[in-house]
């Protein structure tokens, strides 16, 4: 059940920051809800204060760059505005594929692409994507700036980079390459997804130039699998050994056993999720470089 | 507009809900209320060292705390089928969530913080958490046998508990060894049933009013008649002086059937001297009643051709600490494993087993759902050995109408070959399928109607409109919409004519509960045998304002017509009071009468439940697509048909979530998925691509109309329909949920070694 709490409503970023820092653990930043009152309902934890970062202006905005190289996300945006978003569909097309297939239509409407980040859930199909796409954090606190690579910026289970008193400001999407395509894979038998992957294959003449794959939601973070990335690299496109592929990223996946499933299983989704993601991946590069 | 039965009269009740002015019992406000919240144990067992409530009791705002010593001037046991269960823990708790003290305060914040201030002393005792631990030479006795006692409604004969049996039920017929002998086919195999939730959107709530030598209860219960009654019992007062009333329920399915929390909220109220509401939360729920899990071994034995012979079943149904309405859930499991078949021998041991587990009672379809998915698998895997098709070894050895099902009570009411049919012709049985995709058919039978008693009465007054006055309770089922349109037949009167208030034991009359599908048939009855005595008052009354014979009169729209002469029913009335005012008052009754249609001799009818699935395999990741599922609704006469096709997709849904997904999971006793997050229920997402039913109108009911009840079978149907349909593409499935990781394994075992036993893939 929800016990009392103050809700504090800071117009700047500044003011958000020292509010944080006033109540230290005392205080949560209070976006979508859709994860921080689900916790406190069920009392597994309690702020006294919660500083709702809605009433900053600017923070749900999704922009191009001014030098149009890389999509801009405000935390704010939530799943349902980056799926149906124009500008995210027209240059990220695969982040707004993504983000379509997050939760339910109830979550997608509330929940925020910054909620869910920072929240850290291990389940995550934009944590999943972030981390193959290469994705730039930009944490924000009254005094200071800093960009951190999504690698560095979920560090365990509920647990980030992020210091009490910073707040994630925006997402920063490199736009990819012309001969760059993507896909994505997900299996899920509750609410949120058991196993996640997501592939990106840079495609020259008909050659993986550059291979980025990240599997998530197996265990508490998601992680690169490099050595399949490191397999693919220089093989031709339509024929490369993607199921090969498919058992490094198992193998380099470390699952843990739950509810959704045994970690013998979620091993076994990796890889099938990996061939099928790659194989997507590679037939929308070789597509694109085609009608190029 | 005169809307009779037959008709598919838009929902009375579907405007007042989608605008919000339905109540349900957690919208009332009484002056004064206060909430009610339940300190439950964090133990599977364990004895209670002390409980000291003195902080909990001084927090302001703390109206009363409530233990076991506050009910010591009663007999605090109770229990439908065994009176096992105090209404506070006494001494000792015996599962994770049992209550052991409840607090009420002028908020629910308070009083749940009064909770944290009641301090507890446990002594940790070992605890069989699992039918296996129950079961073993050494397991802890989760009661002292010797000592219980039948509870108000038992019914079931005498108690014979051994140990953590709680209940044995056995029936049998023939020979079973010679029959077995004479098998040239044998298929022997053990299963597993997962505890399951009953899911309803409205949580238990409850409010209570003590009002000195009375008390007045605002309940989310299915059977208002049987909760008063186990009141009365608790509390040592007249039948009279308990007053149930039972607003809109959201969603029942067996959840609410018998007492749950309203002898914790009576117990609060009659305390605190003021109005309690305690509203269950969907993790309290979850531990306040669930579906039995089950283990069961089955052998069915058969000739070479695929005539059956010879059944031999033993389960045993964990029913939780305490029994609730296992002993029943056990007995109609028992009816139930069979199947509808003619057998030369069978033979059935049910055992009800209390564990360390939140107490299982009913679920829709209980029992069926349990037995039929396995002995419909042993048969179409007897199929598959004598090469015979599933939809022809059926045909062979269904029982048809007027044969035995099980010894004594009722003769089979049903056709089950035409059932099959139905199904087979929606399935597109025998047309080629697409790659790893299966066909499968479950058919059986569920004993429904519980007892035979029903009574109601209808009211018309001066302005010619009706009341009925029924206590069946709405739960979604759309009981109010059914038992309008049954008195609009019965009195040719529009259906906007016809009120039908809820269930009021002040109010309105006896009815032993809604469940069993039993309301249309027999609380409809009751309600068709009241219009009726009205429709002969008119008649009579118009034959003596016409001064004619009453056969020449017709009764049409809301008024009696004699040739083109005609008198509205308000008219009549008046004529017949020489008053403004009067009213006329039609009873009607069912009773099992002649001593017939107790539990053992039952059952009113037979439900079919028959489902058909086909199913598409993902080898890669072992999950099953449902792409077609269709049921048959053998309800002899649909009083609405478009009620009886959400009866059939309701239950669908939830026998596709019973088979695929749905599974309470413990660990040592501590639920691991009670949340909805964690435990996942049906959703639209998770529809079928196609859904059919089929309508079976034999009037072969024993209902008015030859209507007989509907609404469950497909749950039971469904789940069977699926394994068979998975069976099919050659794997095996000896547990539910069907989950894909569990599929998995199966094509993993079955890989490389698709033998005899489970045949080839059947893809073209
Ligand atoms: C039923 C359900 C199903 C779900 N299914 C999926 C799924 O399939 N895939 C998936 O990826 N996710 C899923 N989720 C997670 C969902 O995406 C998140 O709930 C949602 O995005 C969280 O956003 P929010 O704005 O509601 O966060 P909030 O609940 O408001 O906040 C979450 C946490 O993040 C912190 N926070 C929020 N914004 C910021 C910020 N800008 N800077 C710093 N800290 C911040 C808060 O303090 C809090 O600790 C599911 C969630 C639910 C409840």
């Amino acid at each position: 059940m929800l016990r009392p709490f103050e809700i504090h409503e800071p117009g700047t970023v500044e003011e958000a920051s020292v509010l944080l820092a006033q109540f230290g653990f005392d205080a949560a930043i209070y976006a979508g809800g859709t994860e921080l009152l689900l916790i406190m309902k069920e009392g597994l934890a309690h702020f006294p204060h919660l500083v709702n970062i809605k009433t900053i202006p600017g923070l749900d905005e999704i922009a191009l760059s001014t030098e149009g190289d890389e999509l801009q996300i405000g935390p704010l945006a939530t799943h349902w505005e980056l799926e149906r978003s124009p500008t995210v569909k027209k240059h990220a097309p695969l982040f707004a594929e993504v983000e379509s297939q997050v939760a339910n239509t109830r979550v997608r409407a509330m929940g925020t692409i910054g909620g869910n980040l920072c929240f850290a859930e291990p389940h995550s199909d934009p944590a999943t994507l972030l981390l193959a796409w290469g994705a730039t954090l930009e944490l924000s606190s009254a005094d200071a700036q800093r960009q951190l690579p999504a690698a560095d910026f979920t560090l365990g289970m509920f647990e980030t980079a992020r210091q009490p008193d910073e707040i994630l400001t925006r997402i920063r999407l490199p736009l990819l390459s012309e001969n760059t395509a993507g896909a994505y894979r997900k299996f899920s038998t509750h609410e949120r997804p058991m196993a996640t992957v997501a592939a990106l294959l840079e495609v020259k003449d008909g050659m993986i130039e550059h291979a980025r794959l990240a599997v998530g939601s197996v265990g508490p973070v998601p992680i690169r699998a490099s050595e399949a990335e490191g397999l693919l690299r220089g093989q031709g496109a339509e024929e490369a050994a993607f199921s090969t592929a498919g058992e490094l990223a198992a193998s380099a996946s470390d699952p843990i056993d739950d509810l959704h499933g045994s970690a013998e299983y979620k091993r076994h989704l990796v890889r099938v999720l990996t061939t099928q993601a790659l194989e997507q991946a590679a037939k929308r590069a070789v597509g694109a470089v085609n009608e190029g | 507009m005169t809307a009779g039965i037959g008709h598919n009269v838009p929902r009375v009740d579907a405007r007042s809900k989608v605008t919000g002015e339905a109540l349900f019992t957690g919208d009332l406000k009484l002056a004064g209320l206060l909430h009610g919240k339940v300190l439950r144990s964090p133990y599977p067992h364990a004895l209670i060292r002390r409980i000291n409530t003195d902080r909990a009791a001084l927090l302001p705002g703390v109206m009363t705390v409530l233990t076991s010593t506050d009910l010591q001037d009663i007999d605090p046991y109770y229990g439908h089928s065994i009176k096992d269960r105090p209404v506070l823990a006494i001494d000792r708790v015996r599962f994770v969530g049992e209550p052991l003290a409840a607090v009420a305060a002028q908020d629910e914040i308070t009083a749940e913080q009064a909770l944290s201030l009641i301090e507890v002393e446990y002594e940790d005792l070992p605890a069989a958490t699992t039918l296996d631990e129950a079961l073993s030479e050494a397991a802890p006795r989760l009661h002292e046998t010797d000592t219980l006692r039948p509870g108000l409604f038992h019914g079931l004969g005498e108690l014979h508990p051994q140990g953590n049996i709680c209940y044995h039920h056995a029936i049998s017929r023939g020979d079973l060894a010679e029959a077995f002998k004479q098998s040239e086919i044998i298929v022997e195999q053990e299963y597993t049933f997962p505890a399951v939730y009953q899911y309803a959107m409205e949580p238990h709530t409850v409010i209570a009013a003590w009002e000195g030598k009375s008390v007045t209860v605002w309940a989310s219960c299915q059977h208002p008649y049987l909760v008063r009654a186990e009141l009365a019992d608790l509390f040592d007062m007249p039948v009279a002086n308990v007053r149930i009333i039972v607003p809109f329920l959201g969603g029942g399915f067996g959840s609410k059937s018998y007492t749950k929390m309203e002898p914790i909220t009576v117990g609060l109220a009659r305390k605190a001297g003021r109005p309690v509401r305690i509203a269950n939360r969907v993790d309290e729920a979850m531990v306040t009643t669930r579906r039995h899990n089950m283990r069961c071994w089955m052998r069915t034995g058969a000739q070479a051709d695929g005539t059956l012979l010879a059944r031999d079943v033993r389960f045993w149904m964990d029913t939780g600490a305490y029994a609730d309405n296992g002993p029943r859930v056990v007995a109609t499991a028992a009816d139930a494993a069979p199947g509808p078949y003619r057998w030369k021998s069978f033979q059935i041991d049910a055992y009800c087993v209390y564990t360390n587990r939140p107490p299982a009672g009913s679920y829709r379809a209980f029992g069926a759902t349990h037995l039929q998915w396995i002995g419909e698998s042993q048969v179409d895997e007897i199929a598959r050995q004598a090469g015979a098709d599933p939809v022809e070894i059926r045909i062979r050895n269904l029982l048809r109408p007027g044969e035995e099902v099980r010894p004594g009570g009722k003769l089979l009411d049903a056709d089950l070959v035409g059932d099959v049919q139905k199904i087979a012709t929606a399935l597109d049985w025998g047309s080629p399928k697409p790659p790893d995709t299966g066909r499968g058919i479950g058919v059986g039978l569920l004993a429904a109607g519980a007892r035979p008693v029903s009574t109601a009465i209808v009211r018309m007054e001066i302005d010619g409109h009706a009341t009925i006055l029924v206590s069946s309770t709405e739960m979604g089922q759309g009981v109010r919409t059914v038992m309008s349109q049954l008195a609009s037949q019965e009195l040719a009167l529009p259906i906007d004519h016809i009120k039908v208030p809820g269930g009021d034991t002040l109010i309105t009359p006896y009815d032993r509960s809604t469940g069993a599908s039993r309301s249309t048939t027999l609380a409809g009855m009751a309600v068709h045998r009241a219009a009726r005595e009205i429709r002969h008052q008119l008649l009579e009354i118009a034959s003596q304002a016409f001064e004619v014979a009453p056969g020449t009169i017709e009764l049409r729209d809301g008024a009696a017509w004699h040739a083109d002469q005609s008198l509205s029913y308000s008219e009549l009335i008046q004529f017949h009071f020489g008053f403004t005012g009067g009213e006329l008052i039609g009873r009607g009754e069912v009773s099992p009468g002649g001593g017939k249609g107790s539990y053992a001799e039952g059952p009113v009818f037979w439900e079919v439940c028959i489902g058909g699935a086909e199913v598409r395999l993902n080898r890669d990741t072992g999950r099953l697509h449902i792409t077609r599922l269709v049921s048959v609704a053998d309800v002899g006469q649909a009083v609405n048909p478009h009620l009886v096709e959400a009866q059939e997709m309701g239950a669908s849904m939830q026998g596709l979530g019973n088979a695929l997904f749905e599974e309470m999971v413990f660990d040592e006793g501590q639920i691991l998925n009670g949340t909805l997050l964690d435990y996942h229920i049906p959703t639209t997402e998770d529809m079928p691509d196609q859904f059919i039913s089929r309508l079976a109108e034999n009037e072969d009911g024993p209902g008015p109309y030859g209507i007989k009840g509907a609404g469950e079978g497909a749950l039971a149907g469904v789940p069977a329909a699926i394994v068979n349909a998975l069976a099919d593409i050659g794997v095996p499935v000896r547990e539910l949920p069907i989950t894909p990781e569990r599929v998995w394994r199966a094509l993993k075992d079955t890989e490389g070694e698709r033998d005899d036993a489970w045949g080839p893939p059947s893809t073209p």
